[in-house]
Order: structure tokens, then C-alpha cells, then sequence
């Protein structure tokens, strides 16, 4: 049987709306649903998720902090679902599917609408992502120096009186 | 002798919804809890939502603001309910059938224990998933918890012990909108009380794509986001994450061709004397282990 993996990266809420619409456009597809611990009870109640695995880590996804479970495990279809229309604030996620092993990448947004994302997409992604980060780097190194000065002083003065 | 059962007070915070609350109302009156105070807070609509709550349900304690100030109306409604216990939900949303003598139940074995989060649900699904999830076996062990982090919760659904609540002040009425949860969360933990997710304990709520996509959530999810780590956070831990913040602020402004977030940015610091004498910095190790999705702020524009 094939197998899909969905990579728990929104709320349970939206996540009610895209199990459906994921369901229906991959029937006949075992589901394996990748989750933070917390969610974990959560996920428990899809009677369609006949796998979970816990993602080890309090941080949100990221390439830097792969699935030691999965490094074996290959996947048909691995579902990323982002919480708006184009998946724009989601790169952590798309790069971090490059960690896992599956012929096919697909994003579901909001409205459940999926399409394919190629990992050739994803690493063009990271170049945008590798020029905008020396851009803010720069930005934030600039503003840093005044908020490294300035913020202490602003803190203190916020401080519960008697604290 | 029949055994006494706690007050509790659901408190809603409504505007513009009046079909929703309605709905949510209603939906309210089946939930199988007694004794139960019902708190409608209206926050100044216009559609007619108090008028509709006044003439449809005289047993609601409604609360007419004379003015929308976002979610410090909740804290009217907090400060007035009588309940042991408050549960607080949005105005599309409501406690399940069984939820509340569900919450009551682990409120009243654990004294520790400062809130209960409920299992919020897509409401889309209700008739689908209602049976499945209120039915589930009660012996069964139904904590969602982590081993190694802490967490906040979702407030369209959760129950809050209102003597714990109201020492440390209810809602961050600075906040307006977004990021009240997270807030309430340092400082129940900080007290020395936990907040425990159950999965048999659930809310339904409506789970609106249109409202997401609004410039409000990016903006006050941004600005807040700076003021909770300024609030809370120890100074060294405070001095990085703001740091972290600005590189996130630029960074996604350049991704999504917006200026939302910058503006968000400017409006922290500007208006960073809203804060005086609400900075008190939480314990480290709650610092460190409260997961606070920082990344949340920069996926709803676009």
C-alpha cells in the first residue's frame, strides 16, 4: 500500500478541513502523521492516521533537526500544510521535507487546495531565502547596535515597581 | 446528602456575530454542567447582538460595552463572574456537551492545576466528529502532554480557576487582540500552576479563513509578540529573542512585499510605555521551555 505522511505544521482546526480534502485527492493511501508530543492525544481521535510519530524537538521544523525515526522510512506523498493561500512564512518547513524521503512533495493551504512542490523549487527557495537573509542580517546588525544599547534601559523602567 | 457541585462561568466576548452567538448559545444551554453562569460580554456591536442575546436569552448575564476595546472587555466579564471556575471561549465558539463536568472533574483532584485546555475542534465538522469525540471512554488516560516543554492555550476554549486568574490580572488589556493566551500562560506557570491539555475535553469553534487573512492578525501578533518577551522574558533572554525578532520582522517584510510586520515592529517600540510596570521577568527555566511558536506571527499574511 502506498504510504503519505502529513507533517502536522497548522492547528487541529484547520487540520479538520484538510484531512478531507487530502483524503480525497490521495485515497488508498496509508496515513502517517508527523507531530510535535503535545499533539499527540490530538491526533489520536483520525481514525484515517494509522501512524504517528512524534517530532523529538520544542522547536518548530527544521532541516537542522531532522526525524532520526524516519531516516529510513520512504514516503509516496509527504502533505505540508500551511496556514494561508501561498504557503509564504512556511520555508522551514518545505526545506525541512527535504529531510525526508518521498517521491512527492505536496503543499495543502487554508482552503485545502494542494499542489506539488519539487525539492528543485524548494532549493531555489533557499537561494531567495539565503540573499533575504543577508539582507536582514544586515538590517537587524544596524538596528541590533541601538536595541543593544537602548533595550536594558527601556526594560528596567517597565519593571513591576518592588520587583 | 447530594453532593454540591462548584460554580461555573462560561464568559464569551462578542462583536458583530449575532447568528454565531446565537448558535453558540444555544448550543450552551445542552451542555449537561449545573450550577452554570452564563457571561455575554458585548463588546459595542452594531448588528444587534446584545438586543438579540436580551431578547432571546433572558438567563445570560449580558455586559454592553459602551466601546470596542478589544479583549480588555473580557476582563469586565472575568472580574463580574462568580464561578470557582471560568471558561472562556470566543463568540463562534462552545464547550461541548460534556466538557465542562469533564473539566470540573480535574480541576477538583489537582489543586495545582491552573488551567485546562480544551481540544479546540473545527465547529465545519461538528455533526461529523461530535459523537466520536464526547464519547470517548472517560477511564482513559486523555492528557496531551510533553515531557520536556510547556504550553499555553487556545482561548476559545479553556477553563481558568478564577482565584488564580484574578491575581494575575486576567487578559493583557495592552494587547487589544492576539497573544492574550500566551501571556495568561507565563504568568499561570510562573505562579506556580500548570495548564494541562485533555483530549476528552473539547470546544467547537469557526474557523474562519476570511478573518485570517486580515491585516490584523500579522500586526498584533507581530507587536505582541515583542511585548510578551519584553514582559516576561529575563533581560538576557529578552536582548536575543527581540534581536531574533527584528532579523524575523525585515526578513519576512522582504519575503511577503509588505510593511506589516515593520509597522508592527515601530508600533512596539513606540508604544512601548503601555507596558510600565507590567515587565516582571519569569523564571528561567519557564523562559526556556514555554513554547512560544514565534514563527505564528509571519504565516497569516498572504
Amino acid at each position: 500500500m502506498k504510504k503519505l505522511l502529513i507533517v502536522r505544521s497548522v492547528s487541529m482546526q484547520q487540520l479538520d478541513n484538510n484531512l478531507k480534502a487530502i483524503i480525497n485527492t490521495f485515497p488508498d493511501y496509508e496515513y502517517h502523521m508527523l507531530t510535535h508530543e503535545h499533539s499527540v492525544k490530538l491526533v489520536e481521535k483520525y481514525d484515517v492516521i494509522k501512524k504517528i510519530i512524534v517530532y523529538p524537538y520544542k522547536q518548530s521544523f527544521s532541516i537542522k533537526r531532522p526525524v532520526p525515526e524516519l531516516k529510513n522510512e520512504i514516503y509516496d506523498v509527504v502533505i505540508i500544510p500551511v496556514s494561508n493561500l501561498t504557503g509564504a512564512g512556511f520555508f522551514n518547513v518545505f526545506q525541512f521535507s527535504l529531510s525526508l524521503k518521498s517521491k512527492r512533495r505536496v503543499i495543502c493551504n487554508l482552503i485545502s487546495d494542494l499542489w506539488d512542490i519539487t525539492s528543485g523549487q524548494i532549493r531555489w527557495m533557499r537561494m531567495k531565502h539565503i540573499m533575504m537573509s543577508i539582507v536582514s542580517m544586515t538590517g537587524s546588525i544596524i538596528a541590533g547596535l541601538l536595541v543593544v544599547l537602548f533595550l536594558p534601559f527601556m526594560l528596567k523602567r517597565l519593571e513591576k515597581k518592588g520587583e | 446528602m447530594m453532593q454540591r457541585f462548584p460554580l461555573v462561568s462560561i464568559v464569551m466576548l462578542a462583536w458583530n456575530r449575532k447568528d454565531d452567538v446565537r448558535e453558540s448559545l444555544r448550543h450552551i444551554q445542552k451542555i449537561d454542567y449545573e450550577p452554570l453562569e452564563i457571561i455575554v460580554v458585548d463588546n459595542a456591536s452594531d448588528d444587534g447582538t446584545a438586543q438579540m442575546v436580551e431578547a432571546e436569552f433572558p438567563d445570560v448575564h449580558l455586559i454592553k460595552m459602551k466601546k470596542n476595546i478589544g479583549i480588555a472587555a473580557y476582563n469586565v466579564g472575568f472580574e463580574q463572574a462568580k464561578g470557582k471556575y471560568i471558561v472562556i471561549i470566543d463568540d463562534d465558539s462552545f464547550p461541548a456537551r460534556h466538557a465542562i463536568r469533564r473539566m470540573v472533574q480535574v480541576f477538583e483532584k489537582d489543586e495545582r492545576l491552573g488551567a485546562v485546555a480544551f481540544d479546540v475542534r473545527n465547529y465545519d465538522h461538528y455533526d461529523e466528529i461530535k459523537n466520536e469525540l464526547e464519547d470517548t471512554d472517560e477511564t482513559e488516560e486523555v492528557k496531551a502532554v510533553a515531557s520536556d516543554y510547556l504550553m499555553s492555550f487556545n482561548g476559545a476554549g479553556v477553563g481558568i480557576r478564577k482565584d488564580l486568574f484574578k491575581k494575575i490580572g486576567y487578559y493583557p488589556e495592552e494587547f487589544f487582540l492576539y497573544y492574550n493566551e500566551m501571556d495568561c500562560a507565563f504568568k499561570i506557570w510562573n505562579a506556580g500552576y500548570r495548564i494541562e491539555f485533555y483530549s476528552n475535553i473539547v470546544s467547537y469553534h469557526k474557523y474562519s479563513p476570511k478573518n485570517r487573512a486580515s491585516w490584523r492578525a500579522p500586526f498584533y501578533y507581530t507587536r505582541n509578540a515583542f511585548w510578551l518577551i519584553w514582559k516576561h522574558y529575563p533581560m538576557d533572554m529578552a536582548l536575543n529573542t527581540t534581536l531574533r525578532l527584528i532579523y524575523h520582522c525585515l526578513y519576512y517584510s522582504i519575503e511577503q512585499k509588505t510593511t506589516v510586520y515593520l509597522k508592527a515592529m515601530w508600533s512596539a517600540f513606540r508604544e512601548a510605555y503601555k507596558l510600565k510596570g507590567k515587565r516582571k521577568a519569569v523564571d528561567r527555566a519557564i523562559a526556556q521551555k514555554l513554547r512560544v511558536p514565534f514563527n505564528l506571527s509571519f504565516t497569516f499574511y498572504r
